[in-house]
């Protein structure tokens, strides 16, 4: 290799480039904005009138609408990722196991995630619609039920049953993290395993869960990220109704925004879920970084 | 594994029945599609309403091509899903390939800021966006539509194909670079044939997740006929009536072509998506 | 694999090159951009923006195939433009594109009052010819004004009153009821005669929840505004209303889940014969119902007189200090108007999507020429019935409309759509009023 020394270390960076050119264009200049709106004064309309310091701030946060979001978000994460990740988990030991139908089992498992967010939520919306919903006629028609039952007496029902279809979408990406960790886990460590008569449980919490470590890692960090920001559940089951009390940050937002006409304030709501999301990453690379070292 | 099933008859039951109720859980929102998609308008809100057509109307599924210029949105949907595939990939592999084969400085913060780059997702910058757009005059645009859900892809994109580097042993393209292969001819030659399954992986991944953004195309297309598919759906619900049978038919053939994908992919999906994590 | 890369290669560029042909209508590029749109394909002519809401299903195909192509038959140096947007994504296109100076030149919404605070819009005198002002039913006119000026043209309206299932109504031995207290004893004897049968319809939905709180206030002496003009949510009138909003939900009289099921479905439901009594849009029949229904006044309570619903959306012109030539621009606004309420184009327009006219001409010329005319595709595509204008436009004199001119509309919409739901999850409604009141009028 006959290359100049600058070039040689410049290599790396520009192998980099186009990828680097592409997130700073599309995705950090719209973050730009998004910060310099947060500290506007912006008309109703969406005229932008100039500079509102933290006026934005001091108005979502004394509203008591933001905190039972922030609430609700909180809840919304931490029960739809963790029930996701439980379920996925079990599912996928399950589909680890050989039977017969394993492969079209496995094929149905994909059919949530392969459908689009919108189409889901509408489907379900139909289904758990009280009076004329598919889930009532369907408990009818099998005797199971003799009168509707109205799935969603009140809010948090309806955020329930939000709960619900995230999870019931997430569940299969979690699945195949799982699955593909679990396949590359030598057959032998169980083997040897059970000539030290170890039972079920004692292979699952000393053999199964360490080597999986990894999988569930990846599934469970990008999975808060993906639901934390989630928008077209909530919105097209109830719009964050009634009264406000099903929002998550990001319908919050948009309806502050495209709704109400605080545009100011909603990209005030935005910068919130940044700092908050970034206070994780924190601490899950402050965790991760201890936990290397560790190993070493 | 199949000795223990020996074992225990019972474990067997459990888990036929298991799967039995899985299967009907995740089945059943089609199922319902399905069967409402077949019904007529009135049907859906008759006063003794059956859980199958009471006349299976297959002249929806037909009809709802005329309706709409359907045949259009889904050609709007494959530019733009085919389009963010090509340069996410296109960006994608030199950055990959940069992540898993060489050391530099910084590169634990280029790694950092892909996953930050992933905190902010669209609904979330849809300001921010539209003002971008509108400065490059990309709004009501697919270029501008295919850029972005390329950007937003991106991470996914390094994410799985640097696991897929990482998982392919850098000795052979040593061995080409000692026949006197550049950098750029060893992965080419070499490590793109050998990581192929995980190309493609990522590319059918980036292509459905970009097929189904609805966010982004909502707010930046307004034109009818650059409409993609999951926003040219809104047609069927309309002012005055929702037209649940023609909504469901729609979703039905959005939704077949991407299970097909997904299916093709299914086998690889899972070995792509832990392997940049366990290596990492 | 070269081979491999190259098509990647070509691939992408294909993509590329396709969505760049694709989007070749530059609809939203609209002349407020900062540079001059050099791109635009025929710089000859005059580039019109012109969004328009979406009313149905066929609401672009009447734009599109019709009144596009004989509008520039028409004014050959006019590039027209017409989007249609759907009320769901309205709000979130128009305030996006404000934000980022890109606005369109005329805008068909509801309300306008945000749009005057910024000193957007355009005066409706300086592009209303004498004709069209002359022929604008006064009260629409008038409706538009703000601080003395007229700032927007009603472009449609429509008459709400109470549909009834006259075979239902029938069976359970009960007469159209015209108090609160009849309808309640309406719905208690239709539930007992089948409980599968819904009696009452009630939306307090974010999608429509004003509506309601119209409906019900209105007929109980209440309303948004007392007889000075000013706020008056909270008036005791509008307590007893949501009061009885409540009653009837718990009562199970409507159907479970009002804070979330829009219009529509109900609507439907009705035609299909599983509701039995709604106040709905005059053109909520669909064409294939064979619901045998009825009209009627809206019921009222504490021996006030029905107060029919009107609903009115307007168009709106939006300055553009970048245009090159003002005159020109304002001409082609004109032109757009006059053209758009020419009585054959107009009347069209209305039997199409079912909607009740504006100006006095088509008030007039529908009732016996409607059906020259065609409605939408989903509306059964059959000629336009003269009765149904005959019926509904006597009615539309007479009725009460949003007070959707004020500043603080936006925020009262919001606001009693929230009480409803409040009131609804348990709260108080003197108390949830009290605090909208104060929010809104201080």
């Amino acid at each position: 290799m006959k290359k100049q020394p600058v070039l040689k270390k410049a290599e790396p960076y520009l192998w980099l480039a186009p990828s680097v050119l592409l997130m700073l264009s599309m995705i950090v200049v719209p973050v730009i904005t998004v910060f310099r709106l947060s500290v506007s004064d912006i008309s109703r309309a969406g005229v932008i009138k100039g500079f509102a310091g933290l006026e934005n701030f001091q108005a979502i946060f004394a509203s008591s609408k933001f905190w039972h979001t922030l609430q609700n978000t909180l809840v919304w994460t931490v029960v739809v990722v963790g029930v996701s990740t439980l379920l996925g988990f079990i599912i996928a030991m399950v589909l680890n196991q050989k039977f017969t139908g394993r492969k079209i089992v496995r094929a149905i498992v994909v059919f949530p995630w392969a459908t689009s967010l919108i189409i889901q939520s509408i489907v379900w919306k139909y289904i758990i619609t009280a009076d004329f919903g598919s889930l009532n006629v369907i408990l009818r028609k099998l005797g199971i039920i003799s009168q509707n039952i109205n799935w969603t007496p009140n809010a948090t029902a309806y955020f329930a049953w939000e709960c619900w279809i995230g999870i019931f979408v997430t569940v299969p990406f979690v699945t195949f993290c799982v699955l593909s960790g679990l396949q590359s886990i030598d057959e032998n460590y169980y083997e040897a395993a059970e000539i030290d008569g170890a039972g079920f449980w004692k292979k699952l919490g000393s053999i199964t869960l360490p080597l999986l470590k990894p999988s569930l890692t990846v599934s469970t960090v990008l999975n808060i990220i993906y639901v934390f920001n989630s928008f077209p559940i909530i919105w097209t089951i109830t719009k964050g109704d009634p009264a406000d009390k099903t929002h998550t940050l990001a319908t919050y937002l948009y309806k502050l925004a495209f709704t109400n006409g605080r545009m100011g304030q909603a990209a005030a709501v935005s910068v919130v879920g940044f700092v908050i999301l970034c206070i994780c990453a924190g601490i899950y690379m402050v965790l991760s970084l201890k936990a290397e070292k560790e190993g070493q | 594994m199949a000795d223990r099933r020996r074992k225990n008859p019972w474990t067997r039951v459990l888990l036929y029945l298991f799967v039995f109720v899985l299967c009907i859980v995740i089945l059943y929102p089609y199922f319902v599609m399905f069967t409402t998609a077949a019904k007529t308008r009135e049907e859906m809100y008759a006063l003794d309403m059956t859980i199958l057509p009471k006349k299976w109307m297959w002249s929806n599924f037909v009809d709802v091509w005329s309706q709409a210029p359907i045949l259009r949105y889904f050609l709007n949907s494959i530019i733009v899903a085919g389009g963010a595939t090509g340069i996410a990939i296109l960006c994608g592999i030199p950055a990959a390939y940069a992540m898993s084969r060489m050391q530099f400085k910084g590169k634990g913060i280029f790694l950092g800021a892909v996953i930050m780059s992933q905190m902010f997702a669209p609904v979330v910058l849809l300001m921010g966006i539209y003002r971008l757009m509108l400065d490059l005059h990309l709004t009501n645009n697919l270029l501008g539509l295919i850029l972005l859900n390329a950007a937003f892809n991106q991470a996914f994109a390094i994410w799985l194909l640097r696991g897929t580097f990482l998982s392919i042993s850098p000795e052979m393209e040593q061995a080409a670079k000692i026949d006197g292969c550049t950098t750029v001819g060893s992965l080419i030659r070499v490590l793109l044939p050998m990581a192929a399954p995980g190309i493609v992986t990522t590319l059918i991944f980036v292509f459905i997740n970009a097929w189904n953004e609805y966010t982004m195309a909502l707010t930046l297309i307004s034109t009818d006929t650059l409409k993609p598919i999951t926003v040219g759906l809104n047609v069927f619900n309309g002012f005055n009536m929702i037209q649940w049978q023609y909504m469901f038919a729609t979703s039905i053939f959005a939704t077949i072509p991407v299970i097909i994908l997904f299916l093709c992919i299914e086998k690889h999906l899972a070995a792509g998506l832990t392997s940049g994590g366990v290596k990492g | 694999m070269k081979k491999f890369l190259a098509m990647l290669l070509a691939l992408a560029m294909v993509f590329a090159l396709a969505a760049c042909g694709g989007s070749s209508a530059p609809a939203a590029e609209a002349p407020a951009a900062e540079e001059p749109a050099a791109e635009e394909p025929a710089a000859d002519k005059l580039p019109l923006n012109v969004i328009i809401s979406q009313y149905g299903n066929n609401t672009q195909a009447w734009w599109d195939g019709v009144f596009v192509p004989g509008f520039e038959t028409a004014h050959p140096d006019i590039d027209l433009t017409v989007e249609i947007v759907s009320w769901n994504d309205l709000y979130t296109v128009v305030s996006n594109r404000i934000t980022n100076e890109n606005v369109p030149d005329i805008l068909n919404i509801d309300t306008f009052a945000d749009y005057v605070a910024d000193d957007l819009l355009m005066p409706a005198e300086e592009y209303t010819s004498a004709e069209l002002k002359a022929k604008i039913i006064p009260s629409f006119w008038n409706a538009n004004e703000l601080d003395g000026t007229v700032w927007a043209l009603p472009i449609l309206a429509s008459v709400r009153s109470l549909f009834y299932n006259v075979d239902i109504l029938e069976a359970a031995g009960v007469e159209v009821p015209t108090t609160w207290d009849e309808v309640k004893t309406a719905c208690a004897a239709i539930q007992a005669y089948d409980p599968d049968i819904t009696p009452w319809s009630l939306d307090v939905s974010s999608d429509e929840g004003q509506a309601a709180f119209g409906y019900y206030t209105w007929n109980n002496g209440g309303g948004f505004v007392d007889d000075n003009g000013d706020w008056a949510l909270n008036s005791a009138a509008n307590v007893e209303a949501l009061n009885f909003i409540k009653e009837m939900v718990d009562a199970g009289y409507c159907f479970a889940d009002p804070m979330n099921a829009t219009r529509y479905p109900q609507q439907d439901a009705f035609n299909a014969g599983s509701l039995a009594m709604m106040i709905g849009p005059c053109n909520m029949i669909s064409a294939s119902s064979e619901v045998n229904y009825g009209v009627a006044p809206m019921p009222t309570n504490g021996g006030n007189s029905p107060v029919a619903f009107g609903v009115c959306d307007r168009l709106m012109a939006f300055k553009n200090d970048s245009a090159p030539d003002q005159a020109a621009r304002t001409a082609a606004i004109s032109a757009f108007f006059d053209y758009f309420y020419d009585q054959e184009v107009y009347s069209e327009y209305m039997v199409y999507e079912g909607f009740l006219p504006v100006t006095s001409d088509a008030s007039a010329y529908l009732p016996e020429h409607a059906d020259q005319f065609n409605k939408c595709e989903a509306n059964g595509g059959t000629p336009g019935e003269n009765d149904y204008f005959a019926t509904w436009c006597g009615m539309l004199a007479d009725c009460d409309f949003y007070p959707a001119s004020r500043a603080e509309w936006i925020d009262v919409k919001q606001g009693v759509i929230d009480a409803e739901q409040q009131v609804l999850e348990g709260a108080d409604a003197q108390a949830v009023l009290d605090e909208l009141q104060s929010a809104i009028a201080g």
